[in-house]
């Protein structure tokens, strides 16, 4: 698979040093390539040989097509704001609940256009954690900025729109999502994905999020109406003083899926959650990487993640904990509990801990198993059928999880689809 | 209501019944008591269809062959037990099983399928009478409830299901005397001509409360003695090894 980046390059012209910029990322990811199975953090995951099999006419889009979203695709009865992207470009936002002088939104690609523009924000072309990273800072066509000013509560939750159409047809999109709170401060985001059936592309976002003193964000991930797309998003986080981010994820839809989320606890008092659903049929590939570093004392970690693999799925979870010599009384907690259903389904789990600091609390554990009969049999002698009973236990297992939702409003949507795309699927084991 | 004809159960190779023998009818409470391994479980095990034993010999439940019955089958058709041990399953909601417990046990007999309100209000005024408390009927099934409330929420789902036959597996163990009263006057109310009731149970204590018409005393996998409410007094006083030799 060879992009074509030259031509990219041409029709793309913007300014120097954005230019020279993309051509520098590009040309050290055409010496790495596609992380594969070689590297430890991709072990679970063979993208190379993923994208090989699966995405061999990948081409880099550069003229933008014009389509529309479909009304239909938004979510009913839950009062939101919203931010639309569809194959990857911006196409609007609405703030209908919000004081609009309370913040800043503008489209990534609005921002690259002028070198001023492209000055601020050159500090996200610098890491380079993997190639698809690296990649991201040289293809990167579109994006949101969301900046929100001290001492501003949103009053209703940000729906992200990510929609695909026929037109992300074996293209390779890349976004970056850039999202920063002032201090004592509150964002509730729900990242929402959606792709038209059977269309095949490939999605490598990079989010940043910085979460300043005392302000909480919230993110929840919703993928279970992507379908045969391919994704990696990478999320770096950084919290300060006394500030909170939590993200749920509910990992369900789409081929393959990575998520990677880097959380940087910088000051003390700050903290992290990280929960998760990963319920997979057929042969979906999920994984899920965390690595959350405490450098600074007094913050605290959690993160617990439950898995259900059915049919041929695969699904892994690489969690790290990283305690800096500094952060003394640290709090760290992680979890994963998997029932692998069938004999050709898969789950990797790889929980780590890494302490330099003497004075800390760190516990991790990790467990796979299947239903219990036993619970079935009781569940059954109660009048329900063997699959009414799997599935009963199932919910129950993964809602461990769900519980963990705070907001009681995104609480019942989540709980909605989940219960819904669980529904969908035959559970026998 | 029940006939059960030449049972013999093993399991890996080891017999656990043998030739067993019991026919209830209609209206009728019988006792089976009988020390420690004896097969007591087993029997209620094997009646409510569990996986994992060889059986051999016939069942007969209302005419029907209910050993060609599957467990949820079995339900459906009127026959609870109330576990010994009842299990804790984590993340359901003990409403919402209930609720589905009874509305496919509903729909098979061919009744309409409860609404939540309608559902609700049976359970509050049922649980009252247990003495269950409301706030446990929205906590994860018997995840963190005492030995009293796991064994009331048998009895409580039992009362909500209705069955024909109530198997009750050591149901008064680890219950303390109100609860023990309690459980009783529930299993009580329930009695009549139309519903069948067998109590396993080590101890003569809850035959003070629920009268039994027989009583049987099971040993090494067979009826060894039957008798009538006092026997299970005799046995108090003399324990199941007289018994055993007075065979």
């Amino acid at each position: 698979m060879i992009l074509r980046f030259d031509e990219f390059s041409k029709k793309n012209q913007n300014n120097d040093d954005l230019d020279n910029t993309r051509r520098k990322n590009f040309n050290i990811f055409q010496k790495k390539g596609f992380p594969s199975k070689k590297e430890e953090s991709w072990k679970y995951t063979d993208l190379k040989t993923i994208i090989d099999r699966n995405l061999s006419k990948l081409e880099i889009p550069y003229k933008e097509k014009i389509s529309q979203y479909e009304k239909k695709w938004l979510i009913k009865n839950f009062e939101h704001n919203q931010i639309i992207l569809l194959n990857g470009s911006f196409v609007e936002s609405s703030f209908k609940f919000e004081n609009k002088k309370k913040f800043k939104i503008k489209s990534f690609k609005d921002i690259l256009k002028n070198k001023e523009g492209f000055e601020k924000l050159k500090d996200f072309f610098t890491e380079h954690k993997n190639s698809l990273e690296t990649l991201n800072h040289a293809l990167v066509s579109d994006g949101i900025i969301l900046e929100v000013d001290d001492n501003y509560f949103f009053k209703k939750p940000l729906i992200i729109y990510n929609f695909f159409d026929i037109f992300s047809k074996d293209k390779i999109i890349n976004n970056k999502f850039f999202i920063s709170l002032g201090n004592n401060s509150k964002l509730d985001i729900i990242d929402y994905f959606k792709s038209q059936e059977q269309v095949k592309y490939f999605n490598n976002t990079v989010h940043n999020y910085f979460v300043k003193k005392n302000s909480i964000l919230k993110k929840f991930n919703i993928n279970n109406n992507l379908d045969n797309s391919y994704n990696y998003h990478l999320a770096n986080i950084k919290c300060y003083s006394n500030s909170i981010f939590e993200n749920f994820l509910f990992s369900s839809g789409s081929s393959l899926l990575k998520n990677e989320i880097h959380c940087d606890l910088l000051e003390s008092f700050s903290s992290c959650f990280i929960n998760g659903v990963i319920f997979l049929d057929n042969q979906k590939h999920h994984e899920l990487k965390t690595n959350v570093n405490h450098k600074y004392e007094h913050c605290k970690s959690s993160q617990l993640i439950k898995s259900v693999l059915l049919d041929n799925s695969c699904g892994a979870y690489q969690g790290k904990i990283y305690v800096n010599k500094n952060a003394q009384k640290t709090n760290g907690y992680q979890l994963s509990k998997a029932w692998v259903l069938s004999e050709n389904s898969e789950f990797n789990s790889k929980p780590e801990l890494e302490i330099y600091a003497d004075d800390v609390k760190c516990t991790h554990g990790s467990t796979s198993g299947n239903i219990d009969q036993n619970s079935v049999f009781y569940l059954m002698s109660r009048g329900l059928s063997k699959e009414q009973a799997n599935q009963m236990l199932v919910e129950g297992f993964l809602n461990e999880a769900i519980e963990t939702i705070t907001d009681i409003n995104i609480k019942s949507l989540i709980s909605k689809l989940f219960i819904n795309r669980i529904s969908k699927v035959k559970i026998s084991n | 209501m029940i006939e059960i004809n030449n049972l013999s159960v093993s399991i890996d190779n080891k017999k656990i019944l043998e030739s067993f023998d019991l026919k209830i009818n209609s209206g009728e409470v019988h006792a089976i008591m009988g020390p420690n391994g004896s097969g007591k479980s087993t029997l209620a095990n094997v009646l409510a269809g569990k996986n994992g034993y060889t059986v051999e010999g016939e069942i007969l439940y209302e005419g029907m062959d209910l050993l060609s019955l599957s467990t949820e089958e079995r339900a459906q058709k009127g026959l609870f037990l109330a576990f010994q041990y009842p299990l804790e399953i984590p993340g359901v909601n003990t409403n919402n099983f209930l609720k589905t417990s009874l509305n496919t046990i509903r729909k098979i007999k061919g009744l309409k399928e409860l609404d939540s309100l309608d559902f609700l209000k049976i359970v509050k005024e049922k649980a009252k009478n247990l003495k269950v408390e409301e706030k446990i009927l929205n906590r994860q099934l018997n995840v963190g409830f005492s030995g009293g409330e796991k064994k009331k929420n048998e009895i409580l789902q039992m009362t909500i299901l209705e069955p024909k036959l109530a198997i009750l597996d050591e149901t008064d163990s680890g219950l303390d005397i109100d609860a023990l009263r309690i459980v009783s006057d529930g299993v009580n109310s329930l009695r009549n001509k139309k519903r069948s009731f067998l109590i396993i149970t080590h101890y003569q204590r809850l035959l003070d409360y629920i009268k039994p018409d027989f009583v049987h005393v099971l040993m090494d996998g067979k009826i060894a003695k039957t008798g009538c409410s006092e026997l299970a007094q005799e046995l108090e006083k003399v324990g199941y090894e007289e018994i055993g030799e007075d065979k």
